[in-house]
């Protein structure tokens, strides 16, 4: 069985008349088990490969080898199925029943569909919305299923279906399983992709080149797997007349997730948080509250992680109005940490945006205060990516110049990684 | 029982095995017998919130009639129900007592007290007030275990030295000194407990000041600002601590005291017990008890409002009435803390009293 802690990280300290309470709040799994394995429920997985006409005959056979990668992982007894993606989805594996069903992993099915694999061809366009949408109902046929989790990969934009039609595909399968999308080369949309991995509680990143699918692949689903617990929410709850201001997660991504919000009671909200394995996320929760008197102390919010309806951790978010600055104007490390980096995350995406549309002075004033957030909080990886699209005279400062040539994979490579963070330095 | 003889490693005059210190020169010994005696408060120490165990003392939210949950808020309005640790008594016998109080203006109670007596008025009592500091994590929690622990050492020791006068006050001062040390190390104990406060900089800290009464002897020792004060019915009140403090400092280079207490680093200590200190050695005092009249130990939270001895004096005349004689130690120390709370209560409130009536000469030998 899993075990979940809780902690929690803040100045509880308010002066005279301060009304907002900032935490961070860390919660970490232990003992998950593999996926499917707790009693709970079944595991499914469904891999998705782009197969139209512009993955061409290196990249089809990249995908091939990345989808038998991740087939090897998956283990035994886990239902799963093969989806082939262009301007329309067609099931690759299984087929032949007429009717969308999945099967259970073992070395039969193993063996049956990565001969199926090996029969995808490059051909069609690119409608994304119908890879989801048929995901969703395939997912939907197995009623035993508790956790369902698919790897996306495209190598395009999304130009067979208009962006409402993405949006209606992506609210249609939102809540419906978990979605880690990939994207390989550089002819595909950040923007576009990332909106699919929000939505669906998964991850986006940038495979360079086809030669890295397979490994990519491999380590989603063997992360995948080792996901014991099938689904988890944080709830939180905040005194009457309180306003949650956000619930961000900030660790190992930032993720907004304040409208997610489920109500369980009027002080209670839940927000879904997807399968955990042996894993630590963070939180930043941020409450307003009526102010007190000096010496007065009050919880400002319990968060909780809940699996099914068992509250598993609880941390404590505390108020208390003092009159002593020391205590008052104390900064809580963490809570500055991770607000550096959710502005670092804006940072970066905003001065791409601005650059892409040839707002060259947004662009430079975007970037150079990103390229001083990843000093100040110490984001290497942030600080490493962004030199390659800008050219850093000062850092602290945060004075840099728009570089004339920029690699493209190296600008998409900052912006699915703008919402890493790293954590607080001990 | 046997309690067979050793030899004290410091004078080397012959001990017995169970005694905690030596007879004659007041060094401390290893017992590698178990101390016979009872410690007299022991009884009284279970009523006493332990510092991991906050009761709550109600069940119904008194901000909002809500339903206190077991986390010890309100599921309703959030507000914190009150415990045991943020107002709690002591009263080892009926002649000494002790309240302890959050006050107004603090959201803890980083106050504590701890409190050993003989039944018999006038005959053995310990007082010990540490005041946290609450600038530094965890202060309510290393106060309250550093006043027990020096209550602990000081009550379970009952040396008297060779008999004379002049040993058992180097007794009781070696008491005392084992007292600071252990009271130190429960404040360590939290700090090593809570390695956030260390690596913060914030490590738990506290004052610590401790009265013995050996009939009519007191012994008082203290680190940092809390207080003891000897206020006779009649004649004249005096303060027998001196504060480390910066106000102390201030007032020692010809600043009136009025002007030094109320300084923007009056409230500075210079010395107190944690990780952080520059020595916890108490500096001590003693006082032959002979006349009827009040010990009171007190943290800053009283004295700030009242500082002068003799203005206490006049206090404690009012609080009981125009008869301190008559007074029930309890009832004018919960008096003491309602009228500093009624002041402003700006900080944390501990007042101790031992009543000091009949006197009982202890038996001693003249002194060669």
């Amino acid at each position: 069985m899993a075990d979940f802690t809780a902690e929690v990280y803040q100045n509880e300290f308010l002066p005279d008349g301060g009304t907002d309470v900032h935490a961070i709040v860390t919660v970490t799994c232990t003992g998950a088990g593999a996926a499917g394995q707790a009693g709970q429920g079944d595991a499914g997985e469904i891999v998705i490969v782009d197969t139209s006409g512009s993955m061409g005959e290196v990249n089809i056979r990249a995908a091939q080898q990345a989808a038998v990668a991740a087939i090897d992982q998956i283990i035994d007894g886990t239902w799963f199925a093969v989806i082939a993606g262009s301007h329309e989805a067609r099931m690759a594996f299984p087929v032949g029943r007429g009717e969308l069903i999945m099967v259970q992993m073992d070395n039969a099915s193993r063996t049956a569909a990565k001969s199926a694999v090996s029969m995808f061809r490059a051909d069609g366009g690119t409608a994304m919305g119908t890879w989801l949408t048929l995901a969703a109902r395939v997912f939907s046929t197995v009623p035993s299923l508790a956790q369902k989790h698919a790897i996306l990969l495209t190598d395009g934009e999304n130009q067979h279906e208009t962006p409402e039609k993405l949006t209606e595909a992506i609210n249609g399968a939102k809540g419906r399983f978990q979605c880690d999308c990939r994207g390989v080369g550089s002819d595909w949309k950040v923007a576009e992709v990332r909106r699919i991995a929000q939505a669906l509680m998964g991850t986006v990143d940038i495979i360079p080149s086809g030669a890295e699918m397979a490994e990519t692949f491999e380590t989603l689903m063997r992360q995948s797997m080792s996901r014991g617990v099938a689904a988890a929410t944080l709830r939180v709850w905040a005194p009457q007349g309180a306003q949650v201001l956000f619930v961000r997660q900030v660790s190992p991504t930032v993720e907004d997730l304040t409208s997610r919000r489920q109500e369980v009671n009027a002080l209670t909200g839940a927000f879904p948080t997807g399968s955990w394995g042996d894993e630590s996320r963070d939180y930043h929760v941020a409450i307003r509250l009526a102010a007190k008197g000096i010496g007065q102390e009050q919880l400002a919010a319990r968060v909780q992680l809940a699996v099914g309806d068992n509250v598993v951790a609880q941390g404590l978010v505390k108020a208390m109005w003092s009159s002593d600055d020391t205590l008052t104007t104390r900064i809580n490390p963490e809570v500055a940490h991770y607000t550096g980096q959710t502005e670092l995350a804006d940072a970066i995406q905003e001065g791409l945006a601005a650059k892409a549309i040839g707002d060259d002075a947004t662009a430079t004033a975007k970037l150079g205060r990103a390229v001083q957030l990843a000093a100040e909080t110490g984001n290497d990886e942030a600080t490493a990516k962004l030199a390659k699209v800008v050219d850093i005279d000062d850092p602290n400062a945060g004075t840099v110049r728009l570089r004339r040539s920029v690699d493209k994979l190296d600008e998409m490579a900052l912006d699915t990684a703008s919402t890493k963070t790293t954590r607080v330095k001990k | 029982m046997d309690d067979a003889v050793t030899e004290c490693p410091s004078c080397h005059v012959a001990v017995a095995s169970s005694e905690q210190f030596c007879e004659a020169c007041g060094a401390e010994l290893s017992p590698t017998v178990a101390v016979a005696e009872a410690v007299p408060s022991e009884a009284s120490s279970q009523a006493i919130p332990a510092p991991q165990d906050l009761g709550v003392t109600a069940a119904i939210c008194q901000t909002c009639g809500g339903e206190v949950i077991s986390d010890g808020y309100c599921g309703t309005c959030g507000a914190r129900a009150p415990t045991l640790r943020d107002h709690f008594t002591e009263q080892p016998a009926a002649w000494v007592a002790a309240v302890c109080d959050r006050g107004i203006r603090h959201p803890r109670n980083e106050d504590a007290v701890a409190l050993a007596a003989d039944d018999e008025p006038g005959s053995r009592a310990v007082i010990v007030v540490c005041d946290g500091v609450s600038s530094s994590i965890d202060s309510d929690v290393a106060s309250l275990a550093a006043a027990r622990a020096a209550r602990d050492v000081l009550g379970s020791s009952r040396s008297q030295g060779m008999g004379t006068a002049s040993s058992l006050v180097a007794a009781v001062i070696a008491r005392l000194e084992a007292a600071t040390d252990a009271a130190s190390e429960a404040v360590l104990g939290v700090t090593h407990l809570a390695k956030v406060g260390a690596a913060t900089g914030n490590p738990a800290s506290c004052t610590f000041v401790a009265a013995v009464v050996e009939r009519d002897l007191l012994v008082v020792g203290s680190v940092g600002d809390s207080r003891v004060y000897w206020l006779p019915d009649a004649g004249t009140a005096v303060a027998l601590t001196v504060d480390d403090s910066f106000a102390q400092e201030q007032i020692a280079s010809g600043v009136p005291r009025a002007e030094a207490e109320t300084g923007p680093q009056s409230h500075a200590i210079t010395r107190w017990l944690g990780v952080d200190t520059p020595n916890h050695s108490p500096t001590t005092a003693t006082m032959t008890l002979a006349e009827p009249g009040w010990i009171l130990v007190c943290s800053d939270g009283l004295w700030n409002y009242c500082s002068e001895a003799q203005d206490l004096a006049t206090l404690v005349q009012k609080t009981s009435g125009g008869s301190p004689a008559a007074a029930e130690p309890l009832t004018l120390a919960g008096a003491l803390v309602d009228w500093a709370n009624a002041q402003g209560g700006q900080d944390n409130i501990s007042v101790a009293l031992a009543r000091i009536q009949s006197l009982a000469p202890r038996s001693t030998r003249e002194e060669a």
